[in-house]
């Protein structure tokens, strides 16, 4: 911690106790020490006090051994000469504030004493004198408490001080409120007595629990009440026990998404107070000057972000405390959903045609440093809808820049794969393609109803925030029609597509430490698992390692879970022990072992997605690989669907295997068993449609005429024809090791 | 030799769910074994049977389920009170179907106090069931939590879609609540996993995996539940642990077998009553093979046939 922060927050947390001792010890002389001490209608005492040490403060007399531990808590002023930044005293002084503080707030309520707060109340009305609540009663929280379990509350904004004029107030509170997220304020400028409550209230909003904008009290003491809620939150909902402050505090953090916003000057006690806050895992964003704690710790990201301008400082709040926001309606004058995935747009129905081949178009997504992304910002350059003419042409170009605190590099072209997803579900957009062959189509009744070309930023904005939220906290778009700006940034893109191709190519099952497996088919093969490597994808050809990757990061309770695929057991066959370990209970012990590259031993079990099979075919001592397209016989005696019928549910089946059609051309494709060189008889469309793939291995392995001697239906449909085929062009499988020896 | 039985042993059991409050709470669940294989191990809480009233009824049910409420249709809480003092019922399931938003579209607030009137007015467990509106449920059942905190009902359907709105209201009013998850043992567990990440614990929620009835699915039902039961026990999966529910009554009175008329299908032949009853008893039965503890039920005939049913296997 800052020295400078951790000085002045020891220096006003000594204060604060000395002042609430004197106020207590006041108290006791005038009411004696039994005078009773309670806030509002709550079970839990001083809930701060009860939650972090156990003790119940019931009397005035109660409060001299949370005193007591204030005192312990207490840490020397820091000499002038100890340089070294510490945090731990600096939360031991904020947590002596927050106990200060609270029995500061309960002296307020004793019988007798005037109380400043209004009782019990939801919300002031305008007929009330003041509007500060003071505690809130577990009534409240535990109808606001619910919100926070539930989501519609995503957390809450500790707002101390106050904003620069009543305009600013009221708009930093209508963003917090658009954001769903409560407003709890405590506090006001000590310079001129105005608080952010007063203000909104003089800016004509309504205050009160019913529209978020909760006004505790006038006095930073009052803040506390923020986290005597957070408090009770984790001992009702977390289960937590009185005195577990661990426990408690780990649940703020984890559970409530709160932070601090310190408005205008910080004084000694608004840094012991937001020293209290960062024990609970709130941090403070300033709009001052003030030191700021970057380094991560307690917080989930940094603990005190300074010099903040007030018309930024909720964005900047958000993003520092990890808060996900979720937009409940896309904001476009059509409908939207996944009915209209489907949707045709005829040239009669159209106004305007996108991309395609007529003209061109592409969609790209990339990551950018979280502060060089506006969140929610649309541009569009170039003509927009209303400069084309119905039937019109334009090309596109949709540049998407994302960040995010968990966005990876390899998120991105996930990510921009959606867009065909996303834009499709809105009526009147019409989206085929992706990367360079975008086509678009937009229907002249969207157009009619206010279609704009910005309304892709909202879709996407909006989308990707809900169903990507885990990874993605900005959303930026920007939409080119204009030709040239196109053709510019199609050139940015195609280069950046040309890299990531060749990075996902370069990387290799020995470098990379976790797999993944996929148990999405479990519903209905219950003890199939398929182990995605880098140069393995999932047997459906839909699930890549970066897919899976990329969905545990969305969902990590979800069907991908990561594998540490620990030490090699064999390396021939493709079994690691980390991978043997997870895959026996995730089988529902079913199989204690699975090889990763061979057919004939241990091979990986096949649910009922395969895009193709692999069979050995002995005679020949070769593979085949069939495809689900291909309906006819094969060299191994079975149709596809018969083939499917045996392999899948499942089952280890030596000597067949469920694979993708791309693994034909990886380097570990049935490699135990000597890999591609084995590769005699395929369909002769699916052997077209992966020459390309073929002869890139087939150059690597050094047999560069490879393709033209493997067999297709044409050259035969049972062992014994391609068998004389196979002899004919001198297939290298003849000459291998017997597959049979091999078994 | 004396013959001695080989027992199955199971590393896991499952967990349990106790509904209602004070002295009328009944507890289900808890077996370790696979259903009423008493030898192998120990079946603590007998399958219970909950008997549902609705607020609102389709006039389309076939007469075997209006006959016997007749005098109490228009009214859940008089028919509640038969159920129990006529039929025996040990548990009653309030089906809240007025609030289907394409229905009559009866709001929260509506829900909430007749949940609270039903309370007061019986003396056995209650399950309070939405219309499976799903945005409508959330707002309909959160409420019923609310108004009627620590009565510990059995609230549900919770849905992936509206979980998080109803287990969160039944962890701060102190409920149980009902995860379904559309036949798909892994969906089940996801729920479950969801549902408890939001602070439930395990032993306040019981799953229900879609309840197909007899000839409309019932098959499937059927290894689901048992794969859960295995997951439960053979593999000691702790978020499988929650005990089994069967909304089945809506589903079987709905078939086209119970409703069709002798005229409309001479080879049913005339005896409406006795096929609708058979219909329901025969799914109820085999829910409970499957590894159920709680059944949803309409007819008193078919709740009587099953009831028996379960004496029988547990003696």
């Amino acid at each position: 911690m800052s020295k400078l922060i951790l000085t002045a927050a020891i220096r006003g947390a000594h204060a604060i106790v000395d002042r609430v001792e004197g106020k207590i010890n006041a108290m006791t002389e005038k009411y004696g020490a039994d005078k009773e001490v309670v806030l509002p209608n709550t079970a839990y005492y001083l809930p701060v006090i009860y939650g972090m040490v156990g003790m119940k403060v019931e009397n005035l007399g109660d409060m001299q051994p949370v005193l007591e531990k204030c005192r312990e808590l207490l840490p020397e002023l820091p000499a002038e000469a100890a340089w070294l930044p510490y945090l731990g005293p600096g939360l031991d002084a904020g947590m002596a504030t927050a106990f200060a503080f609270e029995m500061e707030e309960a002296l307020k309520y004793i019988e007798g004493e005037e109380c400043p707060y209004l009782p019990s109340k939801e919300d002031p009305e305008d007929t009330d004198a003041d509007i500060w609540l003071g505690a809130a009663d577990d009534i409240i929280l535990r109808k606001r408490g619910v919100e926070f379990v539930d989501g519609s509350a995503p957390g809450f904004a500790a707002v101390v001080g106050a904003a620069k004029d009543v305009e600013t107030a009221v708009k930093i509170a209508k963003e917090l409120q658009e954001k769903s997220i409560y407003v709890f304020m405590g506090g006001h400028n000590p310079n001129t007595g105005v608080s952010f409550a007063e203000q909104l209230k003089e800016g004509g909003v309504q205050l009160g629990w019913n529209t978020r904008l909760v006004s505790f009290g006038k006095p930073t003491s009052a803040a506390v009440h923020a986290l005597g809620f957070a408090t009770r939150a984790a001992l009702t909902f977390g289960g937590k026990e009185a005195g577990d402050f661990e426990g408690i505090l780990k649940y703020s953090k984890d559970r409530v998404f709160a932070f601090v916003l310190a408005l205008d000057e910080v004084d000694d006690e608004k840094y012991a107070a937001a020293a209290g806050c960062i024990n609970w895992g709130y941090p403070t964003i300033a709009d001052t000057d003030i030191p700021e704690v970057l380094p991560t710790g307690i917080c989930t990201y940094e603990h005190v972000v300074s010099n903040i301008p007030q018309e930024e400082i909720v964005a900047k709040a958000i993003e520092v405390r990890g808060l996900k926001i979720t937009i409940a309606k896309i904001d476009i004058p059509m409908s939207y959903g996944p009915a209209f995935e489907g949707e045709r747009i005829k040239k009669d129905a159209m106004h305007v045609e996108l991309g395609g081949p007529k003209s061109f178009g592409f969609e790209f997504a990339y990551s950018k440093p979280l502060d060089e992304v506006e969140d929610g910002k649309f541009t569009v350059v170039g003509p927009n809808i209303k400069d084309v003419e119905e039937g019109g042409l334009l090309p596109i170009g949709i540049w998407i820049e994302l960040a995010g605190r968990k966005f990876q590099e390899d998120f991105e072209p996930i990510l921009e794969r959606q867009c065909h997803h996303l834009l499709n579900g809105a009526e009147g957009i019409l989206h085929i393609g992706q990367r360079d062959i975008v086509w678009m189509r937009i229907s002249k009744k969207a157009v009619e109803a206010g279609f704009t070309f910005e309304h892709f930023g909202t879709i996407l904005h909006a989308k990707m925030h809900n169903e990507f939220g885990a990874i993605v906290d900005k959303v930026q778009v920007t939409i080119f029609t204009d030709d040239e700006l196109v053709k510019e940034h199609l050139a940015i893109a195609r280069k950046t597509w040309v890299d990531r191709d060749n990075r996902l190519a370069d990387m290799n099952d020995e470098t990379t430490e976790t797999y993944y497996s996929c148990s999405l088919c479990q519903s209905f093969a219950p003890t199939h698992v398929c182990v995605v490597t880098p140069e393995r994808p999932g047997l459906c050809g839909a699930y890549n390692w970066l897919d899976c990757r990329a969905s545990y990061e969305i969902n990590e309770h979800g069907p991908n879970q990561p594998i540490a695929k620990g030490d090699v057991t064999d390396e021939r066959l493709g079994k690691w022990k980390g991978v043997d370990e997870f895959v026996m209970p995730a089988s529902g012990n079913a199989f204690e072992s699975f090889a990763a590259y061979s057919i004939l031993v241990d091979p990986m079990t096949s649910c009922g997605c395969f895009e193709a099979i692999a069979a050995c075919l002995f005679a020949a001592n070769g593979i085949m690989v069939v495809d689900r397209d291909y309906a006819g016989d094969t060299p191994c005696g079975m149709a596809f669907s018969t083939l499917a019928g045996s392999v899948g549910g499942g089952l280890q089946t030596p000597g067949f295997v469920g694979i993708s059609k791309f693994f034909i051309g990886s380097k570990k494709f049935i490699s135990a068993e000597g890999g591609i060189k084995r590769l005699c008889w395929l369909p002769k469309a699916l052997k077209e449609a992966s020459k390309e793939m073929i002869d890139a291995r087939a150059e690597e392995i050094g047999i560069p005429n490879l393709y033209d001697m493997i067999a297709t239906e044409e050259n035969g449909t049972d062992e014994e024809t391609i068998m004389a085929f196979l002899t004919e062009v001198g297939h290298p499988c003849l000459e291998m090791d017997s597959l049979m020896e091999m078994m | 030799m004396a013959f001695s039985a080989l027992t199955e042993k199971y590393s896991g059991k499952m967990g349990t769910l106790t509904i209602g409050s004070g002295d009328q709470a009944v507890t289900v669940g808890g077996q370790a074994t696979m259903p009423f294989a008493t030898f192998d191990g120990e079946l603590p809480n007998k399958p219970l049977i909950a008997m549902e009233v609705y607020d609102v009824v389709d006039p389309e049910w076939p007469a075997a389920v209006v006959d016997p409420f007749k005098d109490v249709i228009n009214d859940p809480i008089a028919w509640a009170k038969k159920n129990i003092s006529e039929y025996g019922a040990k548990a009653i399931c309030l089906q809240l179907a007025s609030t289907d938003p394409n229905g009559e579209n009866k709001d929260a607030a509506y829900a909430a106090d007749l949940v609270g009137k039903m309370l007061a007015a019986i003396d056995v467990p209650l399950l309070v069931w939405g219309s499976g509106n799903v945005e409508k449920d959330a707002e309909v059942l959160a409420k019923v939590c609310e108004v009627n905190e620590g009565k510990n009902l059995l609230v549900g359907p919770a849905v992936e879609e509206n979980y998080k709105k109803i287990a969160a209201a039944c962890l701060g009013y102190g409920h149980a609540v009902v995860s379904q998850s559309p036949i798909d043992v892994n969906m089940a567990k996801q729920m479950n996993i969801l549902i408890s990440n939001l602070g439930l614990p395990m032993e306040k929620i019981i799953m229900e995996p879609s309840t197909g009835a007899l000839g409309y699915g019932v098959e499937y039902s059927y290894s689901v539940m048992e794969r859960i039961s295995l997951a439960a026990l053979a593999q000691n999966d702790d978020k499988m642990q929650a005990p089994i529910i069967n909304d089945l009554g809506k589903e079987c009175w709905k078939a086209r077998e119970v409703k069709l008329t002798e005229e409309e299908e001479p080879s049913f032949g005339p005896d409406m009553e006795k096929r609708g009853v058979l219909w329901e008893a025969t799914t109820g039965i085999d829910m409970l093979l499957s590894g159920s503890n709680l059944l949803i039920m309409r007819n008193p005939k078919a709740v009587k046939l099953v009831e028996e049913c379960i004496d029988e296997l547990m003696a």
